[in-house]
Formats: C-alpha cells, sequence, structure tokens
C-alpha cells in the first residue's frame, strides 16, 4: 500500500546510477532548446555579413562530429584502437560519389548506400583485427588505412580518377535552390544527420550492449567471464560506428562536389584524434564538444601555417598526458549543476583496475 | 644470374636491414616500457635533420655529424620521456595517453621540421660514397655500410642485453617490473634508458637512411610503419624476431616488387602480415603474454 503511494507519488522517485536510467539525467527543455535553436539558426545567421561562411562551419562541424563521435564510440567506450576511421569515411565517400559519378545516380538516393557499404567494409575489417589487442589493432587498422590509401590512387579509373580521386560529383540539388538557400538547406541535412547519429550512439553507449563494451575495455578477463561475448561485441560496435562514419562520408563527398585522395593524409586522423583528445576521451559529449573547438580554432589559427600543427600536436600531447579527461567534465558539471532535471548522486570511487573489488558492485 | 633476381635478392637484404634497425628501437621500448613509440619515426626524423644541420651548415664531414645526430635523437627520446612518458607510469591510462602523446609529438616535430628548415627535399652525403656493379645491379657501398651495421647492432644490442648490468636489469624489468623494482633496480630511470637507446638507434637509422630516401620532414613516417609491421611480424619485444623479420619482409616486398610492380609491394605486405596475424597472433618469436594491452 504504502509502496504504491510512493510510486504514485512521484517526488520521491529512487535516485538511479546514470548507466541504469540515463533519460532521467536529460532534460527535456535542454533537447527542446537545443534542437529548437538549431532550426532557427540558419534563418538568422543568414542575415548577417558572414552568415553563409558561419553555416558552412557549422556543416562541417555537423559532419566532423559525426565522425569524432562514431571514432570514439569504438576508441574511447570500446577501448579499440583502430586508426581506420578516415579509411571508412572514405569508403562510404567514394561509394556514393562512383555510384553517382559512374552510374548517374541521384545523390540522396547513392548516399543510402554509403553507410552500408562502410558496415560491409568494417566487417572486413573487423573480422582479422578485432580478436587482437591493443597494438596490434593500431597496426592492422593502419594498414588498411595504406591499402586503401594505396587503392584509390593506383585502383582502376573509375575508382582513383587517375590518382587524384574523384574530383567532379554532382553535388546536392534542392530544387532550384541557390546560393543562401542552398546553403540552408544543406545545413538542415548535415544537422539530420547529426542529430541522428548522436541519439543513436547515445542510445547505444546507455544499452546493455554499450555496457557490455564498456565492461570488455575496463576489465577484459571479468566481463568474458561474466559471459560477455567479446569478439560479437566489439563487431557491432564497430559496424555502428563504421555505419555513421560512412554516412558521413557520403555526404561529405557530395557536399564538397568531390572526394580527393588527400584525405588519407596523415593530418585528417590528427584533426579527429585531436577533437577527441580536447573533448574529453570516453565521454559522451568529448567528440562534440572537441569537435567545436578544433574547427572553431582553426579559424582563427589557419594564419599561422604550421606553427598550427606544432600547437596542435603539443596540445595534444599535454592533455593526453596532464588532462586525460579532456575539457567535457566541466561543461558536464555545470550541466549537471544547473540543467539536470535531478541532482546526480556522488559517484562511487572504482579503481578502473579492479572493478570487482569494491563491494558496490555485487 | 639474371639481373632481377640480383636487384631482388639485393634490395630485400637492404631492406631488410633497414626495417630491422628502425625495428629493433621500437621493439625494445616496447618489451621493456610497453609504450606503443609512434613518435619513433620522429625521433628518426630529428636525428636526420641534426646531422643535416652539421653537414650543412657547419660544414663539417658526415662523420662527426654521425655521431651528433645519433646522441641528438637518444637526448630527444630522453627529452620526451622526461615530459611526456614519465608522469603516467603506472597510472590507469598508460596506454591511450602515451599513444595519443606520441602521435601528438611526431606531427608536432614534423611541424618543427618544416619551421627550421622548410618542407624540401635534403640531401645528407652517403657516409662512404661509391658503387660497383654486380650483374648490372647497382650496388652502392653506403647499402654495405647500411647492412654491416644493421647486423653488428643486432650483435651490439644482444650482447648488451645478455651480458651487461643494464642490460640485465631492462630485461628484469620487461619480464617482472615489481620484482625488478623489489630488487632495487630503479625502474623509471632504467625505462628512460631505454628509451634513450631505442633513440640513438632511430636516429642512427635516419642519419644512414638519408641518403637513399632523402630527407624531408614526414620521411621518418613510412620506415616507421615498416618497422611496426616487422616489429609484430616478428613478435613484439623480441629482438631476434626483429632481425628475422626485417630480413623476411624485405626479402618478400623486394621480390613483389621486382616481378609484379611496384604497386603490389605494400599491399602484399599487409596482405602477408594479416595472414601472420590469423596464423600466429603473436609473431614469429612472441611470448604469449600480450594480455596487458
Amino acid at each position: 500500500m504504502s509502496a504504491q503511494v510512493a510510486a504514485t507519488a512521484g517526488a520521491t522517485r529512487p535516485p538511479l546510477d546514470v548507466a541504469a536510467a540515463p533519460w532521467r539525467r536529460v532534460s527535456p527543455y535542454t533537447v527542446g532548446g537545443t534542437a529548437l535553436l538549431a532550426l532557427v539558426l540558419p534563418l538568422l545567421l543568414v542575415r548577417l555579413n558572414i552568415g553563409t561562411y558561419l553555416i558552412t562551419l557549422l556543416i562541417l562541424f555537423f559532419v566532423q562530429a559525426v565522425v569524432a563521435q562514431s571514432w570514439n564510440l569504438i576508441m574511447g567506450y570500446g577501448g579499440i584502437y583502430s586508426f581506420a576511421q578516415v579509411a571508412l569515411f572514405a569508403v562510404g565517400g567514394w561509394t556514393s560519389g562512383v555510384l553517382v559519378h559512374s552510374l548517374g545516380w541521384n545523390p540522396f538516393f547513392a548516399i543510402l548506400f554509403s553507410p552500408l557499404v562502410a558496415v560491409v567494409a568494417a566487417l572486413g575489417i573487423g573480422l582479422p583485427t578485432l580478436r587482437l589487442r591493443g597494438v596490434y589493432v593500431v597496426l592492422l587498422t593502419l594498414a588498411f588505412h595504406e591499402l586503401a590509401r594505396v587503392f584509390t590512387v593506383t585502383g582502376p579509373r573509375f575508382i582513383s580518377g587517375g590518382g587524384y580521386g574523384l574530383v567532379t560529383v554532382q553535388t546536392f540539388q534542392f530544387g532550384d535552390a541557390i546560393g543562401d538557400q542552398r546553403t540552408i538547406y544543406l545545413y538542415y541535412v548535415a544537422a539530420l544527420m547529426f542529430a541522428i547519429a548522436t541519439f543513436v550512439i547515445w542510445r547505444v553507449i546507455h544499452s546493455p550492449l554499450g555496457v557490455a563494451m564498456t565492461a570488455l575495455r575496463d576489465s577484459e578477463t571479468y566481463a568474458v567471464s561474466r559471459g560477455i561475448n567479446q569478439f560479437r561485441v566489439r563487431i557491432v560496435v564497430f559496424a555502428i560506428s563504421a555505419f555513421f562514419t560512412g554516412l558521413a562520408g557520403g555526404y561529405s563527398t557530395h557536399y564538397n562536389g568531390g572526394i580527393s585522395t588527400t584525405i588519407f593524409d596523415f593530418p585528417r586522423i590528427i584533426d579527429l584524434l585531436a577533437m577527441i583528445v580536447i573533448g574529453g576521451w570516453g565521454t559522451f559529449g568529448g567528440p562534440i564538444l572537441g569537435a567545436g573547438i578544433v574547427i572553431g580554432l582553426d579559424q582563427y589559427l589557419v594564419a599561422l601555417g604550421d606553427y598550427q600543427t606544432l600547437i596542435l600536436g603539443l596540445a595534444l600531447a599535454g592533455i593526453a598526458v596532464f588532462a586525460p579527461q579532456g575539457l567535457w567534465p566541466l561543461i558536464r558539471r555545470l550541466y549537471e549543476n544547473y540543467l539536470a532535471p535531478e541532482p546526480l548522486k556522488p559517484a562511487v570511487e572504482v579503481s578502473p583496475a579492479a572493478p570487482h573489488d569494491t563491494t558496490e558492485e555485487l | 644470374m639474371s639481373t632481377q633476381l640480383v636487384q631482388a635478392v639485393w634490395g630485400g637484404i637492404l631492406f631488410g636491414s633497414v626495417y630491422g634497425l628502425m625495428a629493433l628501437g621500437l621493439t625494445l621500448v616496447w618489451g621493456a616500457v610497453r609504450l606503443l613509440n609512434l613518435a619513433h619515426g620522429a625521433i628518426f626524423v630529428v636525428g636526420s635533420y641534426i646531422a643535416y644541420f652539421v653537414v650543412s651548415r657547419l660544414n663539417l664531414p658526415i662523420l662527426v655529424a654521425l655521431p651528433i645526430g645519433v646522441l641528438g635523437a637518444a637526448a630527444f627520446a630522453y627529452l620526451m620521456h622526461l615530459i611526456f612518458i614519465r608522469p603516467v607510469i603506472g597510472k590507469p591510462g598508460f596506454d591511450n595517453s602515451t599513444l595519443i602523446a606520441t602521435v601528438g609529438i611526431s606531427i608536432a616535430v614534423s611541424a618543427a621540421a618544416i619551421l627550421i628548415f622548410n618542407p624540401e627535399y635534403k640531401v645528407i652525403p652517403p657516409v662512404i660514397g661509391g658503387n660497383f656493379t654486380v650483374s648490372n645491379v647497382q650496388i652502392t657501398k653506403q647499402g654495405l655500410l647500411v647492412i654491416a651495421s644493421s647486423l653488428a647492432l643486432f650483435g651490439l644490442v644482444y650482447l648488451f642485453l645478455t651480458y651487461t648490468r643494464l642490460g640485465m636489469a631492462i630485461r628484469a624489468v620487461s619480464q617482472q617490473q615489481e620484482a625488478a623494482s623489489l630488487m632495487s633496480i630503479p625502474v623509471v630511470r632504467t625505462y628512460g634508458m631505454v628509451i634513450a637507446i631505442s633513440g640513438a638507434l632511430a636516429g642512427l637509422a635516419g642519419v644512414l637512411l638519408s641518403p637513399f630516401f632523402f630527407l624531408n620532414p614526414n620521411s621518418g613516417f613510412n620506415p616507421m610503419i615498416q618497422a611496426l609491421i616487422v616489429t609484430i611480424f616478428g613478435g613484439l619485444g623480441s629482438v631476434r624476431g626483429a632481425l628475422v623479420a626485417g630480413f623476411v619482409l624485405g626479402i618478400f616486398e623486394s621480390f613483389v616488387e621486382v616481378y609484379y610492380g611496384v604497386a603490389w609491394a605494400q599491399p602484399g605486405v599487409f596482405l602477408l602480415i594479416i595472414l601472420m596475424l590469423i596464423l600466429r597472433p603473436n609473431g614469429l618469436f612472441g611470448i604469449g603474454e600480450v594480455r596487458r594491452l
């Protein structure tokens, strides 16, 4: 009887751990406000002088944030040091690029195939790699990156375009919209892609699958002995990550009107890595925050030329060693203090080396 | 003998010793510190640029520049250890932090090299010039020097690890870090020594190889990737494995290159390593202990 009262009263909901009820940490007002802002923003920005430039920056941010988030999903949460993310991005880009360029498909139709082919490629990469650990994964995925690069440079002409990549792919067309109007439509497509990817990745992180993958990262022996199929979990997460990376690749091809082989250059990997590390490795919002910071800073630092790379490299090394949490915890604390629907329970101190030693776990 | 065969064998032995030289440093650091040093290529570049600076700006002979480059590379590696690796030794996120930190260092070095010098290709003179031909294949004396010094270094490192105090300390630390520290071996200082030695090896490889590959700010990247492959092929942390795998892969690559064309060389090597990892996940001479990563 009293239990019923408590349940119907609603005010005395027991505080649950984040992992148990992630939706209770999210305020509908924050999400709604962000969504509304994202919808209205281009309409406001376009009235500014540099508005179009800002909108294109936002589009760039959406694309990069999707890739960074997917990479963080397997690298930060899954603990799989895969460096094939740019290669998967390229697979997605080339897929829809070739479909449009050689077969004359509509970009909106062709882009649907990008994530699928990227998933197939991810399965191909994952089957030999994901049974291995740590360094072996780094090396093999770098090898796949290199193979993909060699293939796009020396492969058949409809792929390599004579060594430069696909340089003239039809871009997205929205009826006969041109100029600012078209940019706004492009913005909405990118924002939709970003929203879907973010939501799915958030769901995956808090699903049993996500918990299993984090458990595998933290203590593989323990997780496996609790009945988690290590290979299956990893390959599913890898495929999910590849799906959105491929989608972003396809979008990027039709946004830029082509995809060049310079995409495989090492600085591209570094940029993405910097986003994840600066924002916060293995945190949900880290890569999004990091993408915003890196893209924003790039605009100011681009005048510095090579000093920019120097600074980026040192920042990467410094943050990795001295602040491995990145910048996300700062933002998160602000959110928890002012916007979250219910206060956060003080965290249980669990040493990552031995999760099964704490009594709270059992 | 046919020209092709001689060319394949010569190229294979040369590449093999080059890969071995690079892989030796990587495998030492991995074996002792459990650090995947992705800045190994950057240290290679540091060594070569120091030697280039000594030769071209100070106008000293290459034989003077060689030891200076090697010492400079070792000092750089030790500095890297002091700033970025020592603070995280023994912390939970060691793998993550050092992996990213070394990537960051490697791009910082290449940017610094562009800023100090310029992105153009540089030439370091060979330590010994001249060449002779064997059935229409040009064999450079510098190549012979690279092969000889690579073999000699493998021998030296082997003797060093087996018979000297520091070498034994390094082996003790790599086998059982806790037991080693209980035997009052200064673990962190040993780590620093290993990293410095590995840096010296990378610097030597840089100075000796730059006459072949030319020198630019990113020229360390490819040798490093090849060395990584060799290290994994031979078994991480195994000195003998690095030597054997270096020659196996070098000769394999060279034969593919000569008989099937350059475009197939790298894909061929990658396919070989993928097959290898499926058949023998710990490499040729790897020890079964890979659970720490």
